[in-house]
């Protein structure tokens, strides 16, 4: 049991350097690219003895076409095995030497990644090599794969907190890419094939679309050589895959989503609309200005939902990043019977925004705030490997980081109004609740257009 | 192939100072007069810091009508004290670059801060402040008891283990106050008084009931200077009563079914009678639990999860003052029954009593347990949860370094004879969380 609970889901990451009340910077790292197009970005960290290697590939949902999972799928498959290698001699030598692997995907990347003990780099980073550039894709370990992610789907619908974003994403993004649901649907998961599998990978895992981070206790002279004859020989065919339009927020009305689940007993909820792309160049004032709102416990909508009425365990607001745009949705939950007082607070604490504005002790000590907590965001060889591989997939460089003490404290109340009235979403609402519709249908009816769903319906749209 | 560097040398900051293993020497210890203990360690790789206080106090300090109180309070430690009034202690806090948060268990209330290092004395003064001079507003008792039914409520209807597992220490403990929720039972938390909560502000607050363990970017001698200053004044206390009630021995198997509409797939749990933290078996029964459940190459992944039976599979115990439970647990896959996975999980702890285990699978897990413990010590956070948790439970921070020790002797004979000793039918309580009981 703990004092507060602050939705990692849907918030959002800082990356940025920070000093003045702590001096911060980013440790050394050197980029390079092999003439096959790979990148490759080594930082050396001698702390602890262990090594972060990633793999990251510019692939994700949006490149699933009509086949929703499939880069999600394919990213778990990878782990699979390799041609050489079967699924069940990689898994005895990460595992008995204490080393991590896993792979995944997510909107716009996939990553596989390890975490070892430096003296076992010559054991597994030639498989780590192998699973990424030759994975066997095994039809029988696939199939019980596949079984088990639609097991994984179902239970999700269990827990509100696990699906709500994935309906508000659907919701806000309609049928463009940007609203595919990453981990796909009970009928879109079922219907793929080992040949879809081998398909998507052939055409995204290639050293082109793809960047190798290795952050950790080596010799960055000695790692460049093993990279160099693990990956070197890497081939990209064919054209390099191309950026497409992933779609806009659909705003033109107010509109509910209103999720049934009968047996609920409390209404799980999103507010909001579109937000930022993650290489915005506002996107590091909009992190304090989100603190005020709902980044941090003192924030607005905790104070008032919260620690004022009552209402709810935890309230926050967050911006979601994405390559092309973004989105933004405040977030709380409430026992069914004060789902209306809720509601109704929120969006009242939200037109603070404009109805007061923010006053320069507020946005001093969020300031104060955000720096504060920024160092332990990378503090470990695999945080600064994320942060590495999400600068190579996100498309979005150095200067943010190095701007960011600057774009923290030059902001003022009059540049943080017009970054208001800019970026945030004040007209034509879109809310997802997810609740027991028939306690809460007409209250939802006072907010826009209401849709109905039933949560155990398959996908997360109409 | 040539090398081309795009890029390099981009700024060298603190971060990259190299540093050897961590060493018991280079932990600091002091007794304030007045009982209350510091923990210090200095690590310099961000220039941030935080401040762990453990308070030996949790749900096994309650009773029935009072069941919740000790998380209860842990929030209201939030709620005003004499110079930092209703919300200033946050609001305080997060001006100065840091934030704070708090846990509370069976055994005890730790509060945890995170700062820029050069806000430490702020820390000290909000810290202390509430330590000595706590007002309990009832205005905000009456609002943080709504915040914590709502925590009470979603976590119910958000995680099926947790609604099992409430409900499974309520039939593994027919005396003991660890069958009660950590949370407590929803009457409770909307029945106590203002009396309660001071009282529960005297007898267990005192200095000489809390460990303070603070890991960052400081100087000991600074932290004790400050320590004296701040926490020096604050008397020293009664110890609290001690837990009387000993739970008896369990006789046989118990068996719970909890209904939940909406579940997908049936949820299982079986736990088994353990030892406190500071037994002499704990090392034994850690290595257990691990190559039971963690990894892909684990006996019960292999059996469950490999074989499609369960989505997924865990396990669980707390560290406590008091014997408490070893807990396994699986999710069924879609259409399979739970006695299906509940027959597999057991043949699996029947293999491992009557089989043993060889020296390969040892050592693996032995592997694991190391680098784990430096992933775990890669951070401050890591660091200074140790520490606490080490003084607190295993009879002293300096046991911590004991630890790769106690694994590295470990040999397959001794896992043997923990998993024969505890993983007895007579000893578990089985529990089934499903849409409908089979």
């Amino acid at each position: 049991m703990m004092k507060k609970l602050f939705a990692s889901a849907v918030a959002l990451t800082l990356l940025a350097a920070s000093a003045g009340a702590a001096e911060f910077r980013l440790p050394a790292y050197e980029t390079a690219k092999l003439p096959n197009g790979l990148t490759v970005l080594l930082m050396e960290r001698h702390e602890v003895p262990l090594i972060a290697v990633r793999a990251v590939v510019k692939a994700g949902a949006v490149n699933d076409g009509k086949q929703a999972g499939l880069a999600n799928l394919t990213g778990d498959a990878i782990l699979l095995g390799s041609e050489k290698h079967n699924k069940a001699y990689i898994d005895e030598a990460f595992d008995f030497r204490g080393a991590t692997l896993a792979g995944g995907s997510s909107t716009e990347m996939s990553t596989v990644q390890a975490n070892f003990a430096k003296t076992d780099t010559d054991t597994l980073l030639p498989l780590f090599a192998e699973i990424v550039q030759q994975p066997g894709f095994d039809a029988a370990e696939l199939d019980k794969l596949r079984t088990r992610k639609v097991s994984g789907l179902k239970q999700a619908k269990e827990s509100p907190r696990q699906v709500a974003g994935v309906y508000y994403r659907a919701m806000l993004f309609g049928d463009s890419a940007y609203g595919n649901p990453a981990g796909g649907t009970v009928n879109s998961l079922q219907a793929l094939k080992q040949s879809d599998v081998k398909a998507f990978h052939q055409r995204y895992f290639r050293p082109d679309n793809a960047a190798i981070v290795v952050v950790g206790d080596f010799k960055a002279s000695d790692m460049r050589r093993q990279i160099e004859s693990l990956f070197g020989g890497w081939k990209a065919e064919g054209p390099a895959p191309q950026q497409a339009d992933n779609g806009k927020v659909q705003n033109g009305k107010a509109r509910v989503w209103l999720v049934n689940k009968p047996d609920a007993i409390e209404t799980t909820f999103l507010i909001g609309g579109a937000g930022i792309a993650r290489s915005d160049a506002d996107y590091v004032p909009l992190q304090v200005l989100n603190t005020v709102l709902g980044g941090r416990f003192t924030s607005w909508l905790n104070d008032e939902l919260r620690v004022n009425s009552g209402l709810t365990y935890g309230a926050n607001s967050a911006f979601s990043p994405l390559s092309q745009t973004g989105t933004f949705a405040i977030s709380s939950f409430t026992a069914l019977p004060k789902t209306e007082a809720a509601l109704d607070l929120a969006l009242k604490t939200y037109n603070r925004l404009w109805d007061k504005g923010i006053d320069k002790a507020t946005l001093d000590s969020a300031k104060a705030y955000v720096k504060g907590q920024y160092p332990p965001r990378f503090e470990t060889s695999e945080q600064l490997a994320g942060l590495l591989g999400e600068m190579f997939a996100l498309n979005f460089g150095r200067e943010q980081i190095d701007n960011f003490m600057k774009d923290v404290d030059s902001l003022t109340p009059e540049r943080a109004r017009q970054l208001v009235d800019k970026h945030f979403p004040r007209k034509n609402l879109q809310m997802v609740l997810i609740g027991k519709a028939a306690d809460i249908r007409q209250i939802a009816a006072k907010y826009g257009d209401v849709t109905e769903l039933d949560i155990t319906a398959d996908g997360f749209q109409p | 192939m040539k090398w081309k560097v795009l890029a390099a040398g981009i700024a060298l900051g603190a971060a990259a100072t190299a540093q050897a293993a961590l060493t018991a020497d280079q932990v600091k210890s002091f007794t304030l007069p007045n009982g209350m203990k510091f923990i210090v360690l200095e690590s310099s790789s961000i220039p941030n810091a935080n401040m762990y206080t453990f308070w030996k106090v949790g749900s096994r300090n309650e009773a029935p009508g009072t069941t919740g109180l000790s998380h209860f309070f842990e929030h209201m430690m939030f709620n005003g004290s004499r110079h930092y009034g209703p919300k200033m202690f946050d609001r305080t806090m997060e001006a100065n670059g840091g934030s704070n948060n708090a846990y509370t268990n069976s055994d005890v209330t730790v509060y945890q801060d995170w700062f820029p290092a050069s806000s430490l004395e702020t820390i000290f003064k909000l810290e202390s402040d509430r330590i000595a001079n706590l007002s309990i507003d009832p205005k905000m008792v009456e609002s943080e008891r709504g915040v914590v039914l709502s925590e009470r409520s979603t976590g119910l209807e958000n995680s099926n283990i947790r609604m099992l597992m409430e409900d499974l220490n309520s039939v593994a403990y027919t005396a003991h106050p660890y069958s009660w929720p950590v949370i407590g039972v929803e009457s409770d938390i909307k029945a106590w008084t203002q009396q309660d909560l001071n009282n529960y502000f005297r007898t267990y607050y005192a200095p000489n009931n809390a460990v303070a363990v603070i890991v960052g970017d400081v100087k000991a001698d600074k932290v004790q200077a400050m320590a004296a200053k701040y926490f020096g004044s604050i008397p020293k206390r009664a110890m609290p009563p001690a837990v009387r009630t000993v739970e008896p021995e369990q006789k046989g198997e118990r068996r719970l079914f909890v209904a939940k509409p909406s579940a997908t797939s049936a949820n299982l749990m079986v736990a088994y009678k353990a030892p406190q933290a500071d037994h002499a078996d704990h090392y034994a029964l850690d290595v257990l639990q691990t190559l039971l459940t963690e990894g892909k190459t684990s006996r019960l992944y292999k059996a469950l999860v490999e074989q499609q039976l369960a989505t997924q599979v865990g396990a669980d115990t707390t560290d406590g003052f008091d014997p408490g439970l070893l807990y396994l647990f699986a999710v069924a896959a879609n259409g399979v029954e739970a006695s299906r996975v509940e027959k597999a999980l057991l043949a699996e702890i029947d293999k491992l009593v009557a089989e043993g285990v060889s020296e390969q699978e040892l050592q693996k897990v032995k592997n694991r347990k190391l680098l784990n413990l430096y992933r775990a010590q890669e951070t401050i956070n890591g660091k200074a949860q140790q520490l606490g948790n080490y003084e607190v439970f295993f009879g002293g921070y300096k046991k911590m370094f004991d630890a790769a020790s106690e694994y590295e002797k470990l040999k397959p004979a001794d896992i043997q004879a923990v998993a024969a000793k505890y993983l007895k039918k007579s000893q578990r309580t089985i529990g089934v969380l499903a849409a409908k009981e089979e």
